[in-house]
């Protein structure tokens, strides 16, 4: 099957491309242009760093980051240091992290 | 825990039955680890779901005698399927002994597991012949003075291959013996090895302890024993024999498919393939060891001999002889009842639950549901109209875990996945079973989901799928002061038209996906008898599946070669236990949706939803009258809670290839659905770039009306997220004024056009 492999997605991805970043700071939940797709679809389903979720506190109004442990019946991590107050500011803290992650450069806000 | 926010499962329950009639009785079981009382309040649901985007929460606590605080405590949940066969003189009589059967292990070197046994662990009495936690077959016998002996394979089985697998104790020399054979031995694949231990002679086994397949006693509770080290895998054609007999003559026992009653050796021939879709497994040797099966494992599965002649267990048994069992199955929790509510003859029907209520000292507030459903009283039905509640779909999602299992929904969201205290509650505690979308531990797909037990998603303030979104049509409703009963589709099933003949019109909600061919008879019969159904959904009429005969609220699904599937059976496995029915979609049962509805599954779409334009037919005489106050121009329902957006989630299309009527009207499409509309894989058959909702307009969600027989007809919306944008602007939108008009207009006894 092709669908369950994180591994199995290797669009390369060009750190020089800050455009691209910029294209998803502006509008995260899209639509994006083509080239954006392939990335984040590379940063989602390798997810480089870890597994990442949003765990609701509040429905509506207040989020934590999580990362699963990717083992049945082990407990969600939940980052308590790391909030957010909105979708699109969880959005863009996670697409800096695997950005990083997998291309070894920051993203300075 | 305390995270801020709502604790919605420091303590779980479940109902039973999980409907019922005013008048009659639901008893509640509870378990918490860490409350040691709380407080009972039943509530009647009018919105379920607390997403300030829509309705919000409205629950209207109803006067009840088992409100109030109550202490309750904590009931463990002990998962895993085996057979039980009472204890008989027979079996304790029994000196020298052969068993054995083929064996196709799914999760070998993870855990001790039992194949068969008639052993208890508290004692270390008895015999037990099974895999070790290093994955190699083992023969262990024990006195009960805790000296053990067992003798071991040399080499570990594999997983996925079948064996023949056997254990053989000599009471005159102490001798033990186990033997494996690959049934496939080439290309690495061979683990055929043998180990031989000494251990005491002339043996005494003990008493009362029952001989389990699948797991031994813990030696609590004889007479409905607690079991431990559940087996993964299938198990064909087991045999007991008292002698020691060769791997070769022990073989020859177990490929027969009539083991002869008469054999003096033969003290039992356990026959899986008799009544499959049963709860108790058949001896025919001449001792009738019968047993009962505990949490419900697969049948109807493919045995060591399977050789595709047949792919239906009812043309060929002899092929289906084997049972698969899990040690993660859970059908009942077992629990004992809490309390019971005697549902006042005078409450109305709907939706309901228990709120369980604390405030611990070290964590956040406790609101916990438990939910429950009250039917229309058969003998006095007091609407015109009835809402169909899906019991086999809430069923089918039971506490889905997949999207924590799988890389993909973070794609398929195209945004993070937002987990609840209920995903967080899954992803730790997959004892209490999961739903038909998930795999067991050992990768097989869950097959049969049932009610009894704690069910997460399908109870006020869940994830919003299937049950919360419902609840925005019961808002809606009774803001319109609409008057309506509530059946099942179980009563359909169960009772077939007779649970819709009472009704003008029939509303099933937002996802009535699983449909057996009672429930699917019964609403076409309906609407061929002059019956108006408003389908409110979308991938509705899409899996056909069967309810239990004896056990109340438990389906069985199969998925086999298409259709969204989270997981594929194995082949020659597609037809249900439970009936013998092929399972997969109703197209590939020759009934597809379009046939029923007008419009089927195409497409999921869980990024954005869309708003619907009206058609030209809109405007036809037959059907303007649904659009009565709503503009030429206007865009139905490009508004909604979910995704903003009538269109979305799961779609229906119209399809005359697949039997939308040549009567039918399509009034409105929603076909702009952006790349985010991903195609289901039956709607094609090669793949090409191209195929998405922004290349393709056959991605879409149709909206339809046509009239049928005797004055009735059919409305159908083809879409999961249209039910939540009822709500928007304060219930002063397009997609309610349409709503009411084809209600009110299906609810007029005269002839539809
Ligand atoms: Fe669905």
């Amino acid at each position: 099957m092709l669908n369950n492999d994180p591994d199995s997605a290797h669009y390369p991805i060009d750190a020089s491309r800050r455009d691209l970043v910029e294209e998803f700071r502006r509008a995260p939940k899209g639509p994006h242009s083509r080239e954006l797709q392939m990335v984040l679809h590379r940063l989602r389903w390798e997810s480089p760093g870890g597994r990442y979720v949003l765990v609701t506190v509040e429905p509506g109004k207040r989020w934590v980051l999580g990362r699963l442990p990717g083992v049945r019946g082990a407990p969600v991590e939940l980052m308590r240091n790391k909030t957010y107050e909105s979708l699109a500011a969880a959005e863009w803290d996670v697409f800096k992290l695997r950005w990083e992650a997998l291309t070894g450069q920051a993203i300075e806000d | 825990m305390r995270l801020g926010g709502i604790d919605t499962t420091s303590i779980l329950g479940y109902a039973a039955p999980l409907a019922v009639e005013p008048g009659g009785q639901v008893a509640f079981h509870l378990s918490s680890d860490s409350l040691q009382k709380v407080d009972v309040t039943v509530v009647r649901v009018r919105c379920g779901d607390p997403d300030p985007a829509g309705p919000g929460l409205k629950l209207v606590p109803m006067a009840s005698p088992v409100n109030g605080p109550r202490a309750v405590s904590h009931q463990p949940i002990r998962t895993g399927s085996c057979a039980v066969i009472a204890d008989r003189p027979a079996l304790r009589d029994l000196a020298s002994f052969t068993v054995g059967c083929f064996l196709w292990p799914t999760l070998p070197g993870t855990a001790a597991q039992t194949i068969l046994s008639r052993w208890r662990d508290d004692r270390q009495a008895g015999w037990r012949l099974g895999l070790d936690a290093s994955g190699h077959l083992e023969l262990a016998v024990g006195d009960g003075t805790g000296a053990v002996a067992s003798a071991r394979s040399a080499r570990p089985v594999l997983a996925r291959e079948w064996l023949f697998v056997c254990g053989s104790y000599d009471a005159a020399t102490g001798q033990l013996a186990v033997h494996q054979i690959s049934l496939d031995p080439q290309a690495g694949r061979d683990r055929s090895s043998h180990g031989l231990a000494k251990g005491g002679a002339g043996l005494a086994w003990p008493q009362d302890v029952p001989l389990v397949i699948a797991a031994r006693c813990t030696g609590e509770a004889l007479d409905a024993p607690r079991t431990a080290a559940h087996f993964d895998g299938k198990i064909d054609r087991p045999r007991l024999c008292r002698a020691t007999l060769e791997p070769g003559a022990m073989r020859a026992q177990c490929e027969r498919i009539n083991p002869a009653p008469g054999d003096p050796d033969l003290l039992a021939a356990w026959d899986f393939s008799i009544d499959i879709p049963g709860l108790t497994v058949q001896d025919r040797s001449a001792h009738r060891l019968h047993g009962r099966l505990v949490q419900v494992p697969a049948r109807g599965v493919t045995g060591a001999n399977w050789d595709g002649t047949a792919n239906d267990w009812r043309a060929l048994p002899a092929h289906y002889g084997a049972i698969h069992f899990c040690a993660d199955d859970m059908a009942d929790c077992g629990w004992s009842a809490d309390f019971t509510l005697d549902v006042p003859t005078d409450w109305p029907a709907g939706y309901y639950a228990v709120r369980l209520a604390a405030t611990p000292a070290d964590g956040d507030p406790v609101e916990s549901y438990v939910g429950f459903f009250v039917r229309s009283p058969r003998a006095r039905p007091a609407a015109k109209l009835a809402i169909v509640v899906p019991i086999a779909t809430y069923l089918a999602y039971a506490n889905g875990a997949l999207r924590m299992d799988q890389v993909h929904a973070e794609s398929m969201l195209e945004g993070l996945m937002v987990l609840s205290r209920d995903d967080l509650y899954l992803q730790a505690h997959r004892e209490v079973g999961l739903s038909t979308y998930d795999t067991h531990a050992d990768g097989s797909g869950w097959r049969v989901s049932g009610s009894r037990r704690p069910i997460l998603n399908m109870r006020p303030r869940c994830n919003t799928f299937n049950y919360g979104n419902d609840t925005h049509l019961i808002d809606w409703l009774e803001e319109k002061g609409i008057d309506y009963d509530v059946v099942t589709d179980e009563d359909l099933h169960r009772e077939g038209l007779a649970a819709l003949r009472p009704y003008r019109c029939v509303m099933t909600l937002s996802h009535p996906e699983y449909y057996s061919r009672e429930m699917w008879d019964a609403l076409d019969s309906y609407q061929r008898a002059g019956g108006r159904h408003m389908y409110l959904g979308g991938n509705g009429f899409y899996w056909r599946i069967a309810f239990h005969r004896d056990l109340a609220n438990v389906i069985e699904v199969r998925r086999d070669v298409t259709g969204v599937r989270t997981w594929e059976g194995e082949a020659g496995e597609a037809h249900l236990a439970f009936t013998g029915e092929a399972g997969g979609l109703w197209r590939s049962n020759g009934r597809a949706p379009q046939r029923l509805v007008g419009v089927g599954f195409d497409a999921q779409v869980f990024d954005r939803s869309a708003g619907y334009r009206r058609l030209p037919a809109s405007h036809d005489p037959r059907a303007a009258w649904m659009f009565e106050g709503i503009g030429a121009d206007e865009m139905i329902g490009n508004f909604g809670a979910r995704n903003g957006g009538a269109a979305g989630l799961e779609i229906d299309r119209a399809d005359p290839s697949l039997g939308s009527p040549p009567g039918m009207l399509l009034v409105a499409s929603a076909d702009r659905i952006g790349y985010g509309g991903m195609p289901a894989p039956e709607e094609f058959r090669t793949f090409h770039r191209g195929l998405d909702g922004e290349q393709n307009a056959r991605v879409r969600a149709d909206l339809v009306y046509f009239p049928t027989a005797q004055g009735g007809g059919v409305f159908s919306t083809g879409s999961i997220a249209w039910v939540t944008a009822l709500s928007h602007n304060r219930y002063d939108n397009n997609v309610s004024r349409l709503m009411e008009n084809v209600v009110r207009r299906f609810l007029d006894p005269a002839p539809l056009p």
